[in-house]
């Protein structure tokens, strides 16, 4: 699985530190977006990360993250409702209205249920 | 105001004196310096601006909204400036410290990984003892401590895994926070840029005619902002505009001949240094 390291920032510090980095080791990095970016799940990634947040602390926020496989993590039924919802007949219908009545999940059911 | 330079004193609104840098005069004058000594009022946020001409940097927005205020302008905008500061500056993040969480994880990780290979290799060393007939007695009582610290090891790793999602939940929540802060600071600047920006038009229409009033060559259109000239031009516009009690140092400037002509162009108390 291609897992990545999600790097956000929360101060204008940390986010100038992020851009530099990105800058000065393309190779390592996968996306920029922002004031976050993506690198490789290499040791120099892991480097560049506890260096930002050693610098900046808290406004540093690290993530290992890894792409979701919905057949093995979500549900067949929420799967289905998402599926069902975005090939409805009316634009306008709203989530909740358009799953009442039929088997598809309710949103307050999915909100309280963990993946 | 009154000057005093190697223990000879000058008095009046207009004075001039020779020999003397016009940084020193300066630092007289903010009282950053004895000597020359300078008595005079206490210079006001104008006066950064236009505390020496001609001056090494001059921010000509920054100094006209300084002027206005100085002339009583205030910006439509101020009372949102000082809301979004205000709000600032009551959100402070709490500081989260997961590192001790973080690491108590991993270790409990490691030693239970550790006793539950011990475990296996026990066990696997007790059937060995039984199939051979030999005494197992000492074996097993191994195992069993191991298998008590096994289980005393998951639930170590159990709590410390529990301990930071707790911390991890306090980290989003502090994090909300300073996603929040980073909107303000946002917020911020732009007020505080709108606030210069108003100010600046607030008085537009004095600083063309100073600009007119004053040596130099300029051209200044109807519209705040548009000037093109240099900056002691501007920077004479705009300490003639401002009211200002402090004394301004003229450093030798070419088209002003003395104190008292430039006291009189900037309307406004002048040590002149050449």
């Amino acid at each position: 699985m291609l897992v990545v390291l999600l790097v956000v920032t929360y101060s204008q510090g940390a986010r100038t530190t992020l851009r530099n980095s990105c800058r000065s080791h393309e190779a390592t990095v996968v996306r920029r977006l922002g004031r976050a970016a993506l690198f490789k799940e290499t040791e120099l990634g892991a480097f560049l990360s506890l260096r930002l947040r050693e610098k900046h602390g808290d406004d540093v926020q690290i993530e290992r993250t890894s792409p979701l496989n919905e057949f093995e993590a979500v549900p067949e039924s929420v799967r289905e409702a998402a599926a069902a919802y975005e090939n409805r007949k009316a634009a306008t219908t709203p989530y909740d209205k358009f799953a009442a009545g039929t088997g598809h999940p309710q949103p307050d059911a999915m909100r309280d249920s963990d993946l | 105001m009154r000057v005093c330079i190697d223990g000879e004193s000058h008095e009046g609104v207009a004075i001039d004196v020779t020999g003397v840098a016009g940084e020193e005069l300066v630092r007289a004058i903010r009282g950053q310096d004895a000597s020359p000594r300078v008595d005079c009022p206490t210079p006001g946020p104008v006066h950064d601006h236009v505390s020496i001409l001609p001056p090494a940097s001059f921010d000509r927005r920054d100094a006209l909204a300084a002027a206005a205020r100085a002339l009583g302008h205030e910006s439509a905008t101020r009372d949102e400036l000082e809301n979004a500061r205000a709000e600032l500056a009551a959100l402070s993040p709490p500081p989260v410290d997961m590192r001790a969480v973080r690491r108590r994880v991993a270790e409990a990780g490691s030693e239970e990984e550790r006793l539950r290979e011990r475990v296996a290799e026990l066990r696997g060393r007790l059937r060995a003892r039984r199939e051979m007939g030999a005494d197992a007695t000492a074996v097993e009582a191994k195992l069993d401590e191991a298998t008590r610290q096994l289980s005393e090891a998951e639930t170590e790793r159990i709590a410390a895994e529990q301990a930071l999602e707790r911390a991890e939940r306090a980290a989003r929540e502090a994090r909300d926070r300073r996603e929040r802060c980073l909107k303000l600071e946002d917020r911020v600047a732009n007020r505080e840029r709108e606030v210069r920006r108003d100010l600046a038009a607030a008085v537009w229409d004095r600083f063309r005619s100073a600009v007119r009033a004053v040596p130099g060559n300029a051209t200044v259109g109807a519209t705040p902002g548009e000037f093109d000239g240099d900056r002691l031009t501007a920077a004479l516009a705009v300490a003639r505009l401002a009211p200002l009690d402090a004394p301004v140092v003229v450093d030798g400037v070419d088209h002003v001949s003395g104190a008292g002509a430039a006291a009189r162009l900037l309307d406004a108390p002048v040590i002149y240094t050449r």
